[in-house]
């Protein structure tokens, strides 16, 4: 069987997805054998973009030169998967959405407690994206999504055999509950409370006490990683399929519906605190056009409520 | 925010790193400059978050070494809610530690540095990459693979993934060890043991017998490590600062590190460089990592590393200026990190269940710092009576080497400028990679790392030479 040829560009990410890769481990080589690398950036020198049946692009779009090559991968390849969260939804620096981009940049070079110098490198740096950061979908199509930040290795040995066996993938979306085994129960908690006040129930639902989980409404590209060792998940692989195809479903509708029906905390407070604390909440997925065309969604008044300095 | 420090050779400028070279009138080089061209703000867009999202928001600044923002933020936290974490946590963590620093030297060091140390500089382009090292050297390429893929796997079990781990928490861990995970890690830190025994041999071996390469690169310069003691310790302990001739210049808590270090923009990179203050206000450059830390250390605190690094210091000097030296350093340190966590899991105290200390009262501010694979990287924070973050300030590893990692391209340059462009882009990567610069394309190549570096004169564009 002729070997699969497949082209990966790099774009604004911090390579966390790249070394995902190479954590398959010994798998690599299963994989190795049935893929023909025309283009790997951090591994070889290829300047332009050969053609290619499958194009694998990891990181969002953050500067003009990103979006460039975006569109030759397109070009070039039948195929494209956007691998990560950053291509798909933005990833963390999509956070910048709450930001001009000036901000960004003077708080790291202007305004900086331990820089004495006081301008903004502007000699020969790539220009950023007025936007700030976009999802990989915003400037070309994508014809598949591999969230996750990055990916278990699950996932990615079962999307790369799908696309080299020519079959649909076989794992499900889930969101992350699927992997944990805390138990739901209904309790007489009436506050909410974060995860440093007061003691944690090892095997109960952190929702059923009183502990936002963004677990109920996050895909699972992860295998449960934080429910499965004590830790509430933050919704690093991006939204449930249910919030991404259903307009009037958000995060924190999902989560509050759930929450409320196991404590005594109102629907409308959970909801509440979610927008107030929406940094905090939609830190991975906050860039993307799935949640700005959403009519429940309005990210950009709730962080400005809590004051120019969030 | 070049805090990352990505410089991506490939994606950022026509696939090319960029290091521009000024030339004076003299013919002589006159400076010579390695541009960082990536930015993502997360100081400022951390503002407003919830604190106890920063041990798993921060790890995504940089997936090479993704463990070090996760611990020194958790380290951070620990001190926010005043929440000290017990035995167990703490050797978990250091675990974590040791685990990611075995992945990330190993494959630095044999993907990247291994093909010119044991394949020869002289060997032909195509086949001077890790698939040459496979084929020339396949039972050395092969363990130190297993090696950093050994590392990686005890980073998954301690920390809940290999890329950006989640279980250090404010007070400690979220998680401890089964019985089951125990034992795994017992016979995979056994096995790192002896496959670091043998790596660390063949690198000695390779980098001994050409003086001429050890030698290439001196530059005396200010060397920064942490300490407890008079020992290595890359978890936690006071910054020292030791001077080309061997005296201490300064030893401080990272508490305190505004008062001994300054960061300055430069025009033409997002990459902000640091340098050492004294009290006049007189700045020295320095530099962080393997080298420094073995020239800071008097022992490793470990039985076979502690004689790898006297023979290290030996065959050197101490404190060695040679740069190349580096890459030993990191097998040295490969060790001793093996060792370290033989014995760590070795200790009963590991199993234990209590891992995580409750908070206590809300500290508004909290400094702390760990020694990532690359070197010192802190984590400062300022958060409101709530914990949320009012501010931040990171200073990431490869900031601190940016000054010398510029001297060291100006020596190379110096010596190959007038000869061919092959041997000026071999002779600069070459030196780049001495400092393992968290460039994540340049610590994981195959190929060459694709490069450009352009000739000025006068303020006028002589030239490019690129490949």
């Amino acid at each position: 069987m002729a070997k699969v040829t497949v082209s990966f560009e790099w774009l604004s990410g911090c390579s966390g997805c790249e070394l995902s890769i190479v954590d398959l481990h010994e798998r690599l080589l299963a994989v190795l054998e049935q893929i023909d690398i025309v283009r790997l950036p951090i591994l070889m020198d290829v300047k332009d973009y050969p053609k290619a049946k499958l194009g694998i692009i990891t990181g969002a779009l953050r500067t003009h030169h990103d979006v460039e090559c975006a569109k030759k991968m397109r070009a070039s390849c039948d195929a494209i998967l956007a691998y990560g969260t950053c291509g798909v939804y933005g990833g963390p620096q999509g956070s910048g959405y709450a930001h001009a981009q000036s901000e960004l940049a003077e708080t790291a070079f202007v305004n900086n407690p331990t820089t004495s110098t006081h301008f903004v490198p502007d000699q020969g740096v790539p220009k950023l994206l007025a936007e700030g950061v976009l999802a990989l979908d915003a400037a070309i199509s994508v014809d598949l999504y591999l969230p996750g930040c990055p990916p278990h290795a699950y996932y990615v040995f079962e999307a790369l055999r799908s696309v080299l066996d020519g079959k649909p993938p076989q794992f499900g979306e889930h969101n992350v509950c699927y992997h944990c085994d805390r138990h739901m129960k209904h309790t007489e908690v009436a506050a909410l409370r974060r995860v440093h006040q007061g003691s944690l129930e090892k095997d109960a639902c952190f929702l059923s006490q009183g502990i936002l989980c963004m677990g109920s409404a996050t895909l699972d590209r992860c295998r449960g990683a934080c429910p499965t060792r004590g830790m509430p998940c933050s919704g690093c692989a991006g939204p449930s399929e249910a919030i991404v195809l259903e307009p009037n479903r958000d995060i924190r509708t999902e989560v509050a519906t759930r929450m409320s029906m196991m404590t005594k905390i109102p629907k409308a407070t959970i909801t509440s605190e979610i927008e107030k604390q929406a940094k905090t909440y939609y830190a991975y997925a906050m860039a993307s056009p799935v949640f700005r065309e959403k009519p429940t969604f309005l990210l950009r008044r709730w962080i400005s409520q809590q004051g120019a300095a969030r | 925010m070049s805090r990352t420090l990505t410089i991506d050779p490939v994606t950022r400028i026509e696939g090319h790193a960029k290091v521009h070279i000024d030339i004076g009138d003299d013919g002589k080089v006159a400076s010579a400059t390695l541009h960082v061209l990536e930015f993502r703000g997360f100081e400022r867009f951390v503002q407003g978050m919830q604190a106890e999202l920063m041990p798993t928001l921060t790890t995504r600044i940089c997936g090479t070494c993704p463990h070090a923002h996760h611990l020194v933020s958790a380290k951070a936290l620990d001190i926010m809610f005043s929440a000290p974490p017990p035995p167990a946590a703490l050797l978990l963590r250091q675990l974590l530690n040791c685990g990611s620093m075995i992945h990330s030297h190993a494959i630095h060091f044999f993907a990247l540095a291994g093909p010119d140390i044991f394949l020869g500089e002289k060997s032909p382009v195509g086949k001077r990459n890790l698939m040459g090292l496979l084929e020339a050297a396949p039972d050395l390429a092969k363990k130190a693979l297993r090696l950093r893929s050994i590392g990686q796997t005890m980073v998954e079990i301690v920390g809940g993934r290999g890329t950006h781990p989640v279980t250090a928490v404010a007070g400690g861990m979220s998680c401890g060890l089964t019985k089951e995970s125990h034992a795994t890690l017992n016979a995979l830190a056994a096995e790192a043991l002896e496959l670091a025994k043998v790596v660390l041999d063949a690198g000695k071996k390779a980098l001994a017998k050409d003086p001429e390469m050890l030698g290439r690169l001196p530059l005396k310069v200010n060397d920064m490590g942490t300490l407890k003691g008079n020992a290595l310790d890359l978890y936690d302990g006071r910054l020292r600062v030791r001077k080309p001739d061997g005296s201490v210049a300064v030893d401080f808590a990272a508490a305190d590190y505004a008062d001994h270090l300054v960061e300055e923009a430069l025009p033409y990179s997002y990459g902000k460089q640091v340098l050492l203050k004294d009290t006049s206000g007189a700045t020295q450059p320095y530099r962080v990592g393997p080298l420094a830390r073995l020239n800071c250390a008097e022992v490793t605190g470990t039985k076979l590393a502690d004689a790898a690094l006297a023979e290290w210091k030996a065959t050197c000097g101490d404190p060695s200026p040679l740069v190349v030296a580096g890459h030993w350093a990191r097998l040295v340190e490969i060790l001793h990190c093996a060792e370290k966590a033989v014995s760590m899991l070795d200790d009963e105290t590991i199993l234990s269940a209590d891992v995580r200390t409750p908070p206590g009262a809300i500290q508004r501010h909290a400094v702390a710092h760990v020694e990532a694979p690359r070197g010192v990287l802190i984590h400062d924070y300022h958060v409101d009576d709530k914990a949320i973050i009012e501010s931040a300030n990171f200073v990431v590893a490869t900031q601190h080497n940016i000054s010398s990692i510029n001297t060291t391209i100006k020596d190379a340059a110096s010596r190959l400028l007038g000869g061919s462009d092959s041997d000026l882009l071999d002779g600069v990567e070459f030196a780049i990679r001495c400092y393992d610069p968290c460039l994540s394309c340049s610590t994981h190549r195959v190929g060459q790392m694709p490069l450009e570096v352009s000739l000025w004169q006068g303020g006028q564009h002589i030239r490019s030479a690129r490949r």
